[in-house]
Parts: C-alpha cells; structure tokens; sequence
C-alpha cells in the first residue's frame, strides 16, 4: 500500500481521554488513521503510538514521516478533563472589594447548564459545581468603574498590595484579576498587574498574572473572569503538555509548528497567548472539514450534521463561513470564548429508548449506552433499549460486523428487549416499534436541523447536506428526508471526519473586544463618521495583537490576511448579530451607511421584516479581528470515474431489511471496495467498520470522484 | 354528547369561524358539555389518533412542541429588557379553537392559562363578530379582570386559520418592564386599585394583516415609561407568534386539518390522564391541609397611597385541603381564603390555577408537556369573593406574585409530606423562598434618557432544603425553575445603580437538619441619575415558608437604604466604604462608613412607595432564602463547620440553633468541637422538654385570648375577613377553639377596618359575560 514518492503532509492528533486517534494524509489525498491508549502523564507517547499504528498501514515508521510533515493540528480533552475534575492550578482570584462572593456564587443558570429540559425544570435535581477558585484565595480590592468606562472609586493601592501578599501567603501558582467593567476601562487592573509583579519580584517568585482586559475584554463579568481564570487554571497546564509534545516531534525529525485547534473554527499555536480557546475543539472539527470540503467543491451553504453515540450536532455554513456564539458555555461555565455556533441534541445512536408509564409515550435519552451500544451486545451489561437495538432488529446494522466485526451482537436480546420494553406495552409489534422509535428520532433531528436553517433566514433549499460521525450514515436518509436539501453528502471516512476536518483548519487567530457605538435616528454626520473612527481605532488595536501572535511563530505582518468584523444591534437591544465587515476599514458617513445596510439586512433575514427596528437607531457592540496565514492542507481524495456498476467483489449478500412497515431485502455492499462512479439503488446498506450507509428502498447513491456518497430520493 | 349536538343545529346555519360551521363560542360549550359528560376531555374516552397511531402521535407532538421552543429562542433575541434576554420572561403557547393549550414552550408556564383565559374571553364575549376575528389579526391582552396575573405580562394573541375557519391561535407573553402605573416599574407600588395599576388593553385588535395599527402603537407607546423596551418587547411576541402560526400551517398541509384539529384535542386529555397517573404513582390518597400568611404592610408612612381607606395592616390567609383520591382525581379547595382587598397583591382566578403549574412540573409533573389537560385533570375550589377569585372589577393586581408566592409555598409541604410517605425523599422540597426584594424605580438614567427599571435577581432566590441535601444557593424562584441573577455588568447597563456588593447573605437560608438554600444581597449606589425614585417590594413582618419536619423557615425580610451618605466625601478620602455584606443586620456595620449626617432607614417596612434617590444614595436589594428541613440540632457538624467557614450561618445562630459549640482557629478559621457540641445539643433538648407543655392544654389557654378577641389588628383584620366569605371556615374555627355558637369577628367592627364590603362584579358592566374556570361557590355565614 505504501508509495515512496508520496510523501506525507498532514497530521491530525485527537487525544481524547481513552484513545488517542492520529491521522496522516499524503500528498495524493490518501490517509491513514491510527489508533493508541491515551497516556495522561505523557501525551507525546501515545502519540508517538498512535502515530506507529497508523503508519504501518503505510510500512512506514515515524522517523521517515515526522521529517516530510508539514502541519500538524492538535485537538485533546485533557484541559476539558482537568477542568471537569477541578485538577488545575492553585490560582488566586483579585476582584473588587464586596464582591469577592461573585465567581463562587457562580451564575444562577450553571447549575442546571447541560440539563434535559425536563431536568432543568425539575429543581431538587439542580447543582452547582465547586468554584474553580474557592472563597479563601479570592480576595477584594476597592474600586469601582462604571459601565461607560468612568472612574467611581479610584484603585486604592495598598489593598492590592495586601492582596497580592495575601495571595502569596496561600502559595498560589497564578493569580488572576478581574473587576467589574474593566473592559471599557483597564488601567485598575493594569495596575493590580503590576503592583502583584512588584510584590512577587520582592519576593522572589515567578507566578503568571492574569487580568481580564488583557485576555478576553468583553462585557458579562461571570464569561470574563470564568475564562480569565481558565486560561490560569486549565490552559497553563496545557501548554506545558504541548510544549512537551512539540519537543518530542522535533527529536523525531520533525520541523513543523504543532498547532491546536481552537474553539473559533482555526488553529493557534501552542505558544498563542490566549490557549484557553483550545478548551473545547473536539466536535467542531467536522464543521472545518465540511468549510474545507466546501471551498474545494464550490458549496456555498452547507448543512453540517454529526451523529455519534450520544448527540446530534449541527452547525451551519453560510457563504462560506460558520457562525461564532461569543458567551458560549463550555464545561458547565459561562465563558466568553468565540465558539463555532453548534447546535447540540443530546440524542443519538445509543440514546435510551423508554415508555413513560405516565403518558405511554415514547421517551427517547437524554441519557445513553455509550460505548456499550445496547441490550444487544451482551458484554456491555445494558438492560435498557437503545437506539441501536432498533437498528439491529431492523437490519440497518450488520451484527456481525460492528465496529469491523470487533463486537457480535445479537439480534434476538434485542428483540426480546424491545418487545418487553416497548411494543408490547404499546400493543404494537417490534418492528413497528423499532421503526417507530427511528422515525421518531429522524424526525426531531429532522426538526432541529430545519430550525437552525429557519432561525438563520434560510431554506433548506439553499444549502448543501453533510452528514458524518459514526452513526450519522444509517441516519441520513431519514433526517434528510423532505427538507429539500439541493444536495446530500456522506464522506466515505465519516467515522474519521471530524479528525480530517481539524487538519485542514485554517492558521487563524481572531480576538473580539466590547466597543460601544450608539447611533440614535437623529445623529449628524459627525457622530456617524466618529463612529467609524471608533470602530476602527479599534479594529487596529485588535489586529495589532493578531499580528503579534504571528509574530511569535515567525510570521511577518505582511504574511497575515485580516478580515474584521463587528456585532451590532438596533439601539438598545441586548443581543447583536456578528457581521463580516463588507469594508476592510471604515471613514466616512457612507462607509457607516454601508455597514448599516449590511446589518439590516441580516436581520431581516434572521429574525422577521417587521422585527426591524431602525427607527431606535443602531449600536456596535464589538469589533472583532480575525488573521489568518496560508498553511498546508490536505487534498481532496481524486479518483478515476469506474461507472456506476460497483464491482462484482464490493457485494457482500443481502439482508432482511424492514422499511415503511414492511420486510424487504436489503443488498449490502462493502463502502470501501466501491469505486468512483458506482451507483447503489436501494434497499441497500453500504458497510464499512466504522460506519454503515443505509440507502432505503427509493432512494439512490452515488460515490463520486472524491469518495463522497451522494444521497437522494428517487 | 349527541343530546348536546341536537342542542344547535340552528346556529349552525350562522356559519361560525369554526370547520364545524359552529361560531367559536358554540364550539366551547360543545367541548365544555362533552368533557363534563364524560369525564374526558372533549369527550374523548378514547383516543382515536393516539390509539390507531402512538408513534405519529408522538411524532406531531414533539414536532409542534419543537417549532415552539424554537420560536422562542429566536424571538428572545430581539428584545431590549434583560427581564426577557436575560431571564427568559416570555413564553409563547398553541391553543385549539376552543381556548384549551395543546402545547406550551419552556419558560414562565403560568401564562399557558392565562393567555388561554383571554382567548376564552375572546370567544363567550363574541369577538368573532365584533371586532370580528380574520386572518393576520393580532390581539393584545393584559387585562386582570380576566385572568391575567399582572398587568405588566403582555400577551399577544394571533388567530391561526385553514380555508377561512378558525382552528387555533397561538399566544406569546413578555414580561414587560414598565407599564405607565402610578409607580414606574412592571410591578408598581401604592396604588390599591386597577385603577393605578397601569395600562389595561382587554383582548384588543391591535394588529391586521400581520401589522400593528398606528392607533394602537401610538396610544401604547406614549402610555409606559421604558418605551424601547416596550416596543422590541412587542415585536418579540409578534415575531414569534407568526413564527409559530407559519409552522402550525405547514404542518396542516402536511397532516390534514381533520388530524390537526383531532390532535389539538387528544393531546390535552393525553396530558389530564397523564397527571392522573402521576398522581396514582407519586401520591397518596387522603386530605391534606395546610396553611400560610403573608404580610399587608399597607398603614405605615413608607407606603403613601391616595385613600385613608387603603392604610390598612393586614395579613393574607391561604388556607387549603388537598384532597387526593384513589382514582388519581384531586381537588385544591382554598374555602377559608381571606378577602380581595385594597393593595396589589390580589389574583384573578386563572392566575392561580394556571400558575400553579409552575412549580408542579418542578416535582409533580417535571415534564415538558404540560397543558390544559392538566387543568382539567384538577378541580378547584376558589370562592368567588376571596383575593385568589375577586368578586370586584376595582381590584389591584400589579404584585399578585406577592400572594400567590406567600399561597404555594404550603402545598409543597403538603405534598411533600406525600412525597416523604411513599419514599421519594428526593422530590421532597421545603417550600419555596419569598421572592423578593423587587428593586424597582425610574427617572432620567445614566443616559439621560427617560426610563423605569425593574431588577430579576430574585429569580436566583435561595432554594427549599431538600429531605436529603440542603436547598441550593441563590439558585431559583417558584416561578422559574431556571433561576439567573444575571451579570452585574448587564444589571448596571440597565440600572443607573454602581454595585458596592454582591454576597451571599448569610443566615438568610433557613436552618435544619438540611438548611434552606441562602439568598444573597446586593448593595447599589445611586450613579448619574437625576429625578431618581425608587421603591421596596417584598415580606418583611410575616414570613410564609415555615421550613418541614422540624426545619426553620427563611429569615424575613428588612429594608436598608440610606441617604444623604457622604461619600462622595469618603471615596475621595479614601475612608471606609460600605461594601458587600450587610453581615448582621441586628449589629449594623455599614452606618459606620457614612458620613455623619446620613440618614439611614433600617425597618422591616419591606413594602415602600417610590422616595427620591440622589447619587451616592444606598439601595440594598437583599434576596431571600429557602426554608429548612428537619431538626437543626441534627446537623451534621462538617456541614455546620462549613457553613461557618463560607459565611452560610451566622456564629451566634450556630450557636443558639445548631447548639454548635465551635471556636476560630489562628487564621480564622472555624472548628466545631463534635463532642462539646453533642452535649450542647443534648442539653438543647432537655431545655425544649422544660418549657414543653401539652397541645391541649395550649390550646385551652389560647381559646381564651381568641374568644377575647384579643389579638392584633392584622390577625383580626385577616380572620374577619375569611369569614365574610366561608360559613364552613367560621364553624371550624369556632368547633376548634371551643368558641359559642354566636361568637363572631367582622369586618367593620370595633376596631377592625371594613371599607368596601360591597363588591362590584365585572359581569355587572354592560355587555360582559364572565368566563368562570373554577368551582367559585360561596356559602357565607347568616349572621355575618
């Protein structure tokens, strides 16, 4: 299998907290995935493992590889892990004085974040997790600045040096500073800075010192200071790890600046100031692929949908660019990290499935098998149906060849459970049951989808289908089905997307900062062209610090594309809406026109034409500024076109396969003996180890030129 | 049902909106007369649709239920008020032609009956042909005198049609943050009638061809104070109502309207047999009574009000019998409910019945599912008269959440002792905290601008302990499970007010075996505003959660302001700042960091009209906690050691309730001495047992006093007024407290005020027919 001249390009890490996956791909497109136990003491050597099993699939070995990469992208849940089991560092928290109760208080809405809908109405079930600094190391200082940047009550001096000396007597390993609004205003805590530096130099220490208004210096003190702390508590740590790792692969020859991928859709290096961003990576990874594949294609609008085990993610391309939420939640805290806009639902193919005996209703989740798959997989121990054991007594999934054959399941546990626990108290047979708990599992999923493509201001039809995960295949006819979708598109590695999308993410730094703009009805021109000069001052500022990470990886300004952009609102709103600048910079009346004109036209979009509200006058609640520099990729898989009659070898028999209340046979196939070109009509079921492609009878599939399955309704 | 069908066939031939032919209000009183023939809603002892199809049932369901929540998160996003965007104050429900909710989204489930109630009003006052009901209609309600809770929730009501027939309407509600009372604020103080309550809009046509009318914009508009909020608050409900209505559309084209319309119906006796079973399950069957107060603190100069008649202290009455019974049926009888009176603080009929739900789907029913089918799966009782059921269009009802938060807190314990026979500890829940303070106020902002402003962080009130764990932390309120304080940042774009503190107030949580969850306090500064008042709303003599099995209830409430403080002064010398805790209000420490001319208020007049507030002014908003659960000499001494050392329970209350016996270590740091303590607590209850005496004899000591009438104004006032309206109320409390057979308090007597005993009924205006949704009777005493 293995070519000489094909060099390898690209490598994807996903250290997750049981495996750690690698992935290469070379230069011709071709990948290979490897696989190892996740080593939390020494990252570098699960790597270096993963990387041993996945390369042999080449018969090559790392010392060959590691010299041709290029990139490499690092995407992990050990910062996640770290803040979910509260293992971080000792950090001391500065606030203002009376407040000092705030970040243990938490925000009331933490301690039902990550619940069902059920869960968060039912309060005795509600619970707050322990503050990442606990009360004894956060102390107050006095001040006070309002919320337009105006001094109340000036810093006074000797309480910071007290808490600097206070915070040092309890030994902490960071301390972290945040008072109210210091966003519009930083220089109290410019100041704090300074004054802990002159009390650690006294002391002779080295602790890293955090203030808010450096970091993430947008309004909500609860986001601000969660992150500000983060980036002390959990992304220090992280770096040290990366740092090891990056170390490791230059012993082996490697020349390349590891990257990690950041929660915003683009990767920053592991010496990137602000690492708490690479907190949550894992699922966005198959929204990068899905923009990568996007671009390549020429698909403007895409529709990203990720079925795994337990949640249904989806998140949206517009115009070639995904959505950013600003004051996402991550870990059970509010955080002001920009975050690739997801829509999660916790169902998936290993969700519970139960009769409410209070309604006889059908209750899918919110909890699931996990790995343990479902009543029928013996070993897992589960009693309790799964979303899975309808699939396996439906014929969607082959049972002997779950996870490539890896585990056997059984068709007649799962049967007998679903009929125990579902059809008979339903008085229905159990494959009207099974059918029926995938319908209505499609069906919400359906509804989800179709909701976030509404709630943007768009039809279905506008956009482009991508379905991948483990599970998502077996799915994608029926959440698919009647939306209208132009296109529908199963990646023949779509158990491996997610890790494939974090390689071809950008090199891209991006850094928001609070502005107030307010622009009433009746402003003159002078205020409309001080606006812009506002916006602007601050676009600069932003793309400044942009550069200067580029900087720290050998980057000259000149190597760096800059795209700004902002959030506005009309006047007085709460919430805004985050608009790509149509300008690259701003001056005049007409440029603030333009940037109007483009708001207000999304917003119609989004929310309604009579939601418009220009009448109350516009505000700019925040510039943002994203850099981005040219990186290697991996290619697009190009294959030759065979025609549309897959070969003889590709079939692999039939199965029973139940569809619209009735018994049919399905004809399986084996997904990577296809060939480019090859047509399936179903009933069929493309299998592959770790993933299965239902194609149901009245519906077609063909596997292009770039290993992708088109999916549509005859 | 086929007798009440032979009842109409001429109407029919009028060619009503409904499919039918029916008009609407024909079609109600089908649904009405089949539901009370058999039982089942609608008629339906079957389920047609469910029953030939579980599977497409459920599908529709979670379908429709989705194209709601969706609806709502997206229209959320246009408003201004943090009440909405931030806390969530809005809802918007699907009802069927027939008024009844077939499925509500998240948030404030009280409105999913009184949007309903409106419609209803809609439907028996023949809106249908005047001001006649078309397709792109809007509807605007608010009005209390049928069924809102407070003026201040704004529902907007859009028709749905098929082929020119009526087959539902779907309703969006916002909290909104001023509505032009006599006190700016959504909730005004002082007033102690509809008439300063604010803006009423009764079922108005405000809206045709899915545009508002200018009429209606411009009256509106120039009628409430924060009008940007009110206007984005508006086109949040419209955008999510034709959301809605668009999507329900859809999905008749897709299932046909003979399904729709069948589902619209099946699914609320789906979800009245659903509670029954729940009751089945959970419950067990017996009469269970309780009682709560809460305070009227309307005679003290804080509170100025425009009659004499009005400064009246008194004390709400909310006695009540759970009657659960072994088919599942239960019955909610308040008979004994004191009077409607002249203050805020009383509710329409539906306010009480639909707001219940709030907190039952936080135990009973935690289910996302509810509507109206949990209404008819519950009988009320309240009597026609009393301050939950007004007989009097005049009544005031800007702060009903004051009652009916006062009222519910006794059903959890009601049902918690339920809930603690069969075993599920885990859904045993204390009570509810009294949600208060209400910061509200307004003038000229820091943005010079003309604006009111009401603060939410109440919705983060100290939970109830739980038979199992402590109740949690600034965490909730009844009437929103997802409680949020919400950023101060946020707060203080909306609130011409710098925070000098937000703590945990501590002590607040009521003390037990497991304690109440605490509260917290936050202290504001007057900060660039000009023309500025301000007022206080919440309990502060009486304190309505009592705690259960021994547990204490929360601490009450106190008012601390202060004027005139000095420190502009004292921050520019760098002296001493009052700053977060208000640590013990019995030793106050703020007063020493103010100038010496400052005039402080410290009461528990917790209830104050709006005084003028200047900058540097101090405002404490404090928020209440939960009551306890169980003994609290039975505390476990880690967990007190704790409370100590996180500033959970005051030292000396440790001491005096717990029976800690604890000392600070070098660095301050509490630790209980378990063995010093357990003696403590031994003696502790040897003391309880000396000054015990029996319940009986108690009894007999205090019937005296009762017979003597020798009691105070507000218990006189309180009792007085509970027997105006409830012979049974008076028997029982003359047969418990051995009291003659003539013995008797009225209203009017010596000493007790009795202004108003005459009742004007709204139905007594012209042209109104009243829509009666409880069993309202009254059977008032002969010689009262």
């Amino acid at each position: 299998m293995g070519n000489e001249q094909n060099v390898v390009e690209v490598m994807g890490i996903d250290a997750g907290g049981t495996m750690t996956d690698t992935f290469f791909v070379r230069a011709d497109g071709e990948f290979v995935v490897g696989k190892a136990q996740s080593n939390p003491s020494n990252e570098a050597q699960a790597v270096i493992e993963s990387s041993i099993d996945a390369l042999k699939l080449w018969d090559r070995d790392i010392d060959q590889v590691y010299p041709e990469l290029v990139t490499s992208v690092y995407s992990g849940t050990a910062m996640l892990n770290r803040v979910v089991q509260r293992k971080g560092m000792r950090v001391g928290l500065i606030v203002n004085r009376g407040m000092e109760d705030f970040h243990r208080m938490g925000r009331g809405i933490q301690c039902y974040l990550g619940y069902s809908l059920e869960d968060r109405l039912h309060l005795n079930t509600h619970r707050y997790d322990e503050p990442l600094v606990p009360a004894e190391r956060t102390v107050g200082v006095t001040e006070r600045v309002d919320s337009q940047g105006d001094v109340v009550i000036p810093m006074r001096e000797a309480e910071a040096f007290e808490a600097a000396e206070k915070l040092l007597a309890q030994d902490v390993e960071a301390i972290a500073i945040c008072f109210l609004h210091s966003h519009k205003n930083g220089k109290h805590e410019r100041r704090v800075v300074e004054i802990c530096r002159e009390v650690l130099a006294k002391h002779g220490k080295n602790v890293p010192v955090f203030a808010s208004v450096d970091y993430y210096p947008t309004r909500k003190e609860s986001h601000r200071s969660n992150t500000t702390i983060l980036e002390a508590y959990a992304a220090e740590p992280s770096r040290k790890t990366l740092h090891g790792l990056s170390e490791t692969m230059r012993q082996q020859g490697g020349k390349f600046d590891l990257r990690v991928m950041a929660s915003h859709g683009g990767t920053i290096s592991w010496k990137a100031k602000e690492l708490a961003r690479t907190l949550v990576s894992g699922p966005i990874g198959g929204v990068i692929g899905s923009k990568f594949l996007g671009e390549a294609l020429g698909y403007d609008n895409i529709a990203c949908s990720d079925i795994g085990g337990t949640s249904f993610d989806i998140a949206l391309i517009t115009k070639g660019e995904f959505a950013i939420q600003k004051d996402p939640n991550m870990a059970r805290l509010l955080v002001s990290l920009p975050l690739v806009a997801m829509d999660s639902v916790g169902a998936g193919a290993g969700s519970f499935v139960r009769i409410d005996p209070y309604s006889q209703s059908i209750k899918l989740g919110p909890d699931s098998a996990g790995y343990r798959v479902g009543v029928c997989w013996e070993e897992g121990g589960i009693d309790t149906v799964s979303v899975s054991d309808c699939h396996v007594v439906l014929g969607y999934l082959n049972p002997d060849n779950f996870l490539g054959g890896a585990i056997k399941l059984s068709v007649e546990r799962a049967r007998a459970a679903i009929k125990k626990q579902i059809a008979d108290p339903l008085g229905i047979s159990v494959e009207k049951a099974a059918g029926g708990v995938i319908e209505i599992l499609d069906q919400s999923l359906r509804g989800h989808l179709r909701s976030m493509i509404n709630a943007k201001g768009y039809n279905p039809i506008d956009f482009v289908c991508f379905s991948y995960g483990g599970a998502g295949p077996v799915h994608t006819y029926g959440y698919t089905q009647g939306l209208g979708f132009k296109d529908v598109i199963i990646p023949a590695w779509a158990a491996g997307f997610s890790a494939f999308g974090c390689a071809t993410a950008e090199f891209e730094y991006r850094y928001d900062k609070s502005v107030d703009i307010a622009v009433p009805p009746s402003a003159s021109d002078a205020v409309k062209q001080a606006s812009c000069v506002t916006l602007q001052e601050a676009w600069g500022e932003l793309a400044e610090k942009v550069i200067e990470e580029f900087r720290i990886n050998g980057f000259a300004p000149e190597d760096v594309l800059l795209k700004p952009g902002f959030t506005m609102q009309y006047l007085g709103q709460l919430n805004d809406l985050e608009i790509d600048s149509p300008l690259s910079a701003v001056a005049s009346v007409a440029d603030w026109e333009r940037i109007v004109e483009t708001f207000d036209e999304t917003y119609a979009r989004v929310y309604a034409r009579a939601a418009r509200s220009p009448e109350l006058g516009f505000g700019v609640t925040g510039a943002i500024m994203r850099g981005i520099v040219a990186t290697k990729k991996p290619r697009v898989p190009e294959e030759e076109d065979c025609g549309p009659t897959p070969p003889a070898h590709a079939s692999i028999g039939e199965r029973p396969f139940y569809q619209q209340g009735r018994w049919k046979t399905a004809k399986l196939y084996h997904m990577e003996a296809l060939k480019a070109g090859n047509v399936i009509n179903g009933p069929a079921v493309i299998e592959s180890p770790a993933t299965t492609l239902v194609v149901p009878d009245g519906w077609s599939t063909r596997l292009d030129t770039h290993r992708l399955f088109h999916l549509r309704e005859l | 049902m086929s007798t009440v069908l032979k009842m109409v066939p001429d109407k029919r031939r009028e060619k009503g909106l409904c499919r039918s032919g029916l008009t609407l209000r024909d079609n109600r009183n089908e649904v009405l007369a089949r539901t009370e023939g058999s039982g089942c809603y609608n008629g339906l002892t079957n389920m047609p649709l469910k029953e030939a199809d579980p599977i497409f049932f459920e599908k529709l369901a979670s379908r429709i239920r989705a194209v709601l929540v969706d609806a709502r998160e997206t229209a959320k996003k246009i408003a201004a008020s943090p009440i909405v965007e931030q806390e969530g104050e809005l809802c918007f429900t699907l009802y069927n032609a027939a008024g009844d909710a077939v499925l509500t989204s998240t948030g404030i489930m009280i409105h999913v009956g009184t949007m309903g109630a409106a419609i209803k009003y809609m439907i028996e006052n023949e809106w249908e042909r005047n001001p006649t009901i078309n397709p792109g209609d809007m509807f605007t309600n608010n009005d209390c005198a049928i069924g809102n809770v407070h003026p201040c929730d704004v529902a907007t009501i859009v028709p749905i049609f098929w082929n020119n027939n009526l087959v539902g309407w779907v309703g969006g509600v916002t909290h909104v943050i001023d509505l032009g009372a006599v006190s700016p604020g959504s909730m005004s103080n002082g007033q102690f009638s509809r008439f300063g309550d604010g803006l009423q809009i009764t079922c108005r046509k405000t809206g045709v061809n899915d545009e508002p009318l200018r009429d209606w914009l411009h009256e509106s508009q120039r009628n409430v104070r924060a009008t940007n909020y009110w206007i984005l608050d508006e086109r949040t409900r419209i955008a999510g109502c034709h959301m809605i209505r668009d999507r329900m559309e859809e999905v008749i084209a897709e299932v046909g309207i003979e399904v729709f319309e069948s589902f619209g119906y099946e699914i609320i006796e789906d979800g009245r047999r659903g509670l029954q079973n729940r009751i089945k399950s959970m419950l067990i069957p017996g009469k269970y009574r309780q009682v709560s107060f809460i305070d009227v603190p309307y005679k003290h100069e804080a509170m100025s009000t425009p009659a004499q008649y009005a400064k009246v202290d008194s004390i709400m009455h909310s006695p009540s019998t759970i009657e659960i019974r072994a088919d599942g049926s239960w019955k909610l009888d308040f008979e004994g409910a004191s009077r409607w009176g002249w203050h805020t603080y009383n509710s329409s009929q539906v306010a009480f019945t639909s707001g219940i739900w709030v907190f039952m789907t936080q135990h009973l029913v935690p289910n996302e599912r509810v509507n109206d089918g949990a209404y008819y799966g519950t009988e009320f009782h309240l009597p026609y008269g009393t301050w939950m059921n007004p007989d009097d269009r005049r009544t005031g009802h800007a702060y009903a959440w004051h009652f009916l938060v006062g009222s519910w807190t006794s059903l959890w314990r009601g049902l918690g002792r339920c809930y603690f026979g069969r075993g599920y500890l885990e859904e045993v829940n204390a009570g509810n905290s009294s949600t208060a303070n209400w910061l509200q106020g307004g003038g000229i902002n820091q943005d010079g601008d003309f604006h009111a402003v009401n603060s939410f962080e109440p919705a983060a009130s100290g939970a109830g302990a739980r038979a199992w764990a402590d109740g949690l932390d600034h965490a909730a309120a009844i009437w929103n499970p997802e409680g949020d304080m919400g950023d101060m940042e946020i707060w203080e774009l909306a609130e011409p007010l710098v925070y000098l503190g937000r703590a945990i107030k501590t002590n607040s949580g009521g003390a037990g075996k497991y304690r109440g969850g605490c509260g917290f306090e936050t202290l504001r500064m007057i900060w660039k505003a000009k023309d500025w008042a301000m007022t206080f709303m919440g309990d502060g003599y009486v304190v309505c959660n009592w705690g259960m099995m021994g547990g204490y209830p929360s601490s009450a409430g106190y008012r601390f302001a202060a004027h005139n403080t000095g420190l502009k002064d004292r921050i520019a010398n760098g002296e001493s700042l009052p700053l977060g805790h208000d640590w013990d209000p019995d030793s106050p420490q703020w007063e020493f960091s103010l100038g010496k001319s400052a005039e402080v208020i410290r009461d528990k007049q917790t209830m104050a009209t709006e005084q003028p507030f200047e900058d540097y002014d101090l405002y404490l908003n404090l928020i209440r906690g939960g009551p306890g659960f169980g003994d609290p000499i039975e505390r476990s001494c880690r967990d007190l050691e704790a409370d100590l050392n996180g500033h959970y329970v005051l030292p000396r209350f440790a001491a005096a309730v717990y029976g800690a016996v604890a000392k600070q270590d070098a660095k301050g740091a509490w630790q209980i001495d378990d063995a010093a303590t357990a003696a403590r607590r031994e003696a502790m209850k040897r003391e309880r047992i000396a000054r015990s005496m029996p319940v009986r004899d108690w009894i007999k000591q205090e019937a005296k006093r009762v017979a003597a009438k020798d009691g105070s104004d507000q218990v006189q006032h309180m009792y007085a007024s509970s027997f105006m309206a409830s012979k049974k109320f008076l028997e029982d409390f003359r047969a418990f407290w051995s009291l003659p057979k003539e013995w008797i308090l009225r209203l009017g007597e010596d000493g007790v005020t009795g202004f108003g005993q005459q009742s004007i009924p709204l139905d007594s205006l012209p042209d109104v027919r009243r829509v009666v949704l409880v069993d309202e009777s009254v059977v008032a005493p002969e010689d009262y």
